[in-house]
């Protein structure tokens, strides 16, 4: 008897064992023989059909990629499985699931060449700088933005984005005010809007991220034209310090005088993405520092008129002119040389990149196109901005450009909205971003 | 029946179970806590104290230790006066008094993650339920941005929490309410006993171990919180409610392991001198009759 229970115990035991195994969706999949999946074909239905995994931040429509991959199994029998990941914490995620061996078939990262820092790139993804016709038709600034050491690991797809002022028509118009000529105007037309009783500015402190705009748009026209490239190039490592750069300080003084003018929301600390939508889209806020991903929004909630007719776009200007508009490369598809189905995701790449696709895909999410001869309907504030571009009046995200990330700086802009301490905001914005490149273990901050 | 034993073998499978999934990685964590485990290095090595030295100069870190103990001396002291005071009332041969009793219990079953959504609709300044009747009542100069102004925010979550569980203490209380005997009552009331003395020399002093119970588990959970300020708050405004938790989370996040696990620890070992003594205190005064 005692040896039965003995038994029964360890049975059960080892049964709940058992349970916790891994359960790896992907594991029938794999039996695919994915030699069968021609890398060029893209009409020719694969013998045995494979689920390819395709990781995206939770922060990306998905829309227009699932109606990629709708015809992308229509047409070769393979499926696409999206997996959203939280936004924030996508890279290192991503990382972490690298480390683990748990490798996706392909996956959309933020643009930049920071990123194959980031995942050792040479070990780790396909490079795609041979593929001649992967590039054909991608306009070369942009694949210049994709190029480390001649080297190029990520596939740039989508639009270009962009950051700026975006505004209400209507409340402009009945204000009888102009998009700005330089900084001191904008303060002259928010007063202006204000005396009418609309809120003149909307900030979204309380979710953090929309009030960090302010600074990455004010950057590049104020802080990009006094301390140049070689600037930059000396914040990447460390040589020049945030907390010696005037111009930035002034971005604070800037938000400070904004606060203190009370050209801000009532319970500016409460603001929320979703409510500046709305106060934006009733007229009851004339402007918000945003990026383009508020237009899919408003068109939600407003209609097609509504961002065709009513919204506009400038730059944030600067102390002397118009100021220059901040663009962003879009993500970028990247294959882990280790994926299962490397090759049918390769074959996937491809097929987005045909004309016909990238049409498709403007014609879901409309945006600054970064393919020649891309036939896409932009909406007026993009077009404003592809005009900027064309002028040489734009230039790429700080963030895009450095390897350490402005770390905290949406904390940091709560408490600076609660305290309204320049000089403290500002040196905890130095040592934020010294202290993230330390912990990036990034040269010249170890 | 009495006195029989079972083979100590019985216990060896949840033993191993144990082993392999709470006490292997709780060792493999002190370790690791002594690392430079980056999420950015190719290596991990040993780097002593450094953790420990940094987690004491971190400003961040004693912001979120001063939160996480007002939070947890507020959430058990009223968890516990609030609980004990339901149960006391809800003992009474009331009418509606299971019905009274699921409705205090019921916010407990809730996931804190939508009572956190919930009462942020609730704390919405302009419109949330309650600044609406504050405005209504003429109360209007009381009404707040409560998750927003550092004043409230740390108040707003303690409250949202004590809400959650103070079913949960009356329940336990409830329960050790069972226990004493009817007749100690009713013959100290006939002894002339009234409510006050009835409660204070009787009732109070055979709830101990309810009590402990209580006390303990609230002071250990409260230390734990983290979903219910992550929803809230998400540790803000700036830092004014980060707690141990979000903090521990946030470095995580940014791949700093070896950093967290020692921040982690840092925390069983804050849980361990507070709770053990808080233990040993309340044990002694438990009793039976």
């Amino acid at each position: 008897m005692k040896t039965v229970s003995m038994l029964l115990v360890v049975s059960l035991a080892l049964l709940g064992l058992a349970g916790c195994g891994g359960n790896n969706n992907n594991s029938n999949a794999a039996n695919g023989n994915t030699a069968n999946t021609d890398a060029t074909a893209t009409n020719t239905k694969a013998k045995d059909p494979v689920t390819l995994s395709f990781v995206i931040p939770n922060t990306v429509d998905t829309a227009p990629f699932t109606q990629l991959f709708g015809e992308f199994e229509k047409q070769t029998g393979n499926k696409v499985e999206l997996q959203a990941l939280p936004g924030g914490e996508f890279d290192n995620m991503m990382k972490t699931r690298f480390s683990t061996g748990d490798f996706p078939d392909l996956f959309l990262m933020q643009p930049g060449t920071k990123q194959y820092v980031k995942l050792r790139a040479d070990e780790m993804l396909r490079e795609w700088s041979g593929d001649a016709d992967v590039w054909a038709r991608i306009i070369p600034s942009m694949k210049d933005a994709q190029t480390l050491d001649g080297k190029i690991y990520g596939v740039p797809y989508g639009a270009t984005g962009m950051y700026g002022v975006f505004y209400n028509k209507d409340v402009f118009a009945k204000a009888g005010v102009e998009p700005p000529k330089n900084y001191a105007d904008l303060i002259a037309i928010a007063k202006k809007i204000k005396a009418t009783g609309v809120t003149p500015f909307y900030e979204g402190v309380k979710d953090g991220w929309p009030a960090q705009i302010f600074y990455l748009t004010g950057w590049v026209s104020n802080v990009d034209p006094a301390i140049g490239d070689e600037g930059v190039a000396k914040l990447q490592t460390n040589e020049l310090k945030m907390n010696k750069i005037p111009a930035l300080k002034d971005l604070f003084v800037k938000q400070k005088e904004l606060i203190d003018l009370g050209l801000y929301q009532d319970n500016v600390l409460a603001g929320t993405f979703d409510e500046m939508q709305t106060m934006l889209g009733e007229g009851k806020a004339a402007m918000v520092f945003n990026l383009d991903g508020i237009i899919p929004q408003l068109e939600k909630k407003f209609g097609k008129e509504f961002v065709n007719d009513k919204l506009g776009f400038f730059p944030f200007p600067s102390d002397t002119d118009q100021g220059v508009a901040l663009v962003t490369p879009p993500n970028q598809l990247m294959i882990p040389t280790q994926a299962k189905h490397a090759d049918a995701a390769v074959e996937l790449v491809k097929f987005m990149l045909t004309k016909e696709m990238t049409d498709m895909y403007y014609a879901a999410a409309p945006g600054i196109p970064i393919f020649e001869d891309a036939k896409v309907e932009l909406v007026p504030v993009q077009q404003t901005v592809k005009d900027l571009i064309e002028a040489g009046k734009s230039k790429i995200n700080i963030q895009n450009r450095l390897t350490p990330v402005f770390a905290d700086f949406q904390k940091l802009l709560q408490i600076f909205f609660i305290n309204g301490d320049v000089d403290k905001a500002y040196n905890d914005f130095a040592a934020n971003y010294e202290k993230d490149g330390k912990s990036k273990l990034l040269e010249g901050f170890k | 029946m009495k006195g029989r034993k079972y083979p100590l073998y019985f216990a060896f499978p949840a033993l191993a179970v144990f082993l392999l999934f709470f006490i292997t990685p709780t060792v493999i964590g002190f370790y690791y806590s002594f690392t430079d485990w980056n999420i950015n290095a190719d290596t991990i090595s040993f780097n002593g104290l450094d953790n420990y030295r940094a987690l004491f100069q971190e400003p961040r870190l004693l912001t979120a230790f001063k939160n996480t103990l007002i939070f947890a001396a507020a959430v058990t002291v009223f968890q516990n006066v609030l609980g004990l005071g339901l149960a006391l009332i809800l003992n009474e041969a009331l009418k509606a008094k299971n019905f009274l009793r699921m409705i205090f219990f019921m916010p407990y079953v809730i996931s804190p993650i939508v009572i956190g959504y919930i009462f942020r609709a609730i704390y919405h300044p302009s419109n949330g339920i309650i600044n609406h009747v504050l405005n209504s009542v003429g109360l209007g100069f009381m009404a707040q941005d409560w998750l927003n102004n550092p004043k409230f925010a740390l108040f707003s979550i303690i409250m949202t929490d004590l809400w959650r569980v103070t079913g949960f203490s009356m329940v336990v209380y409830l329960a050790g309410l069972q226990f004493i005997s009817k007749d100690l009552i009713e013959s100290s009331s006939i002894d002339g006993a009234h409510y006050w003395q009835r409660f204070r020399f009787i009732v109070f002093p055979l709830l101990a171990a309810s009590l402990t119970v209580n006390v303990l588990l609230a002071m250990i959970n409260s230390m734990k919180i983290f979903e219910m300020v992550m929803v809230l708050t998400d540790g803000g405004p700036g830092y004014t409610t980060e707690v141990f938790f979000t903090y521990i989370r946030n470095m995580f996040s940014t791949g700093q392991f070896g950093y967290a696990t020692a921040v982690n620890l840092m925390l069983f070992v804050l849980v361990t001198i507070i709770g053990v003594p808080v233990l040993m205190g309340l044990k002694k005064r438990e009793m039976e009759y």
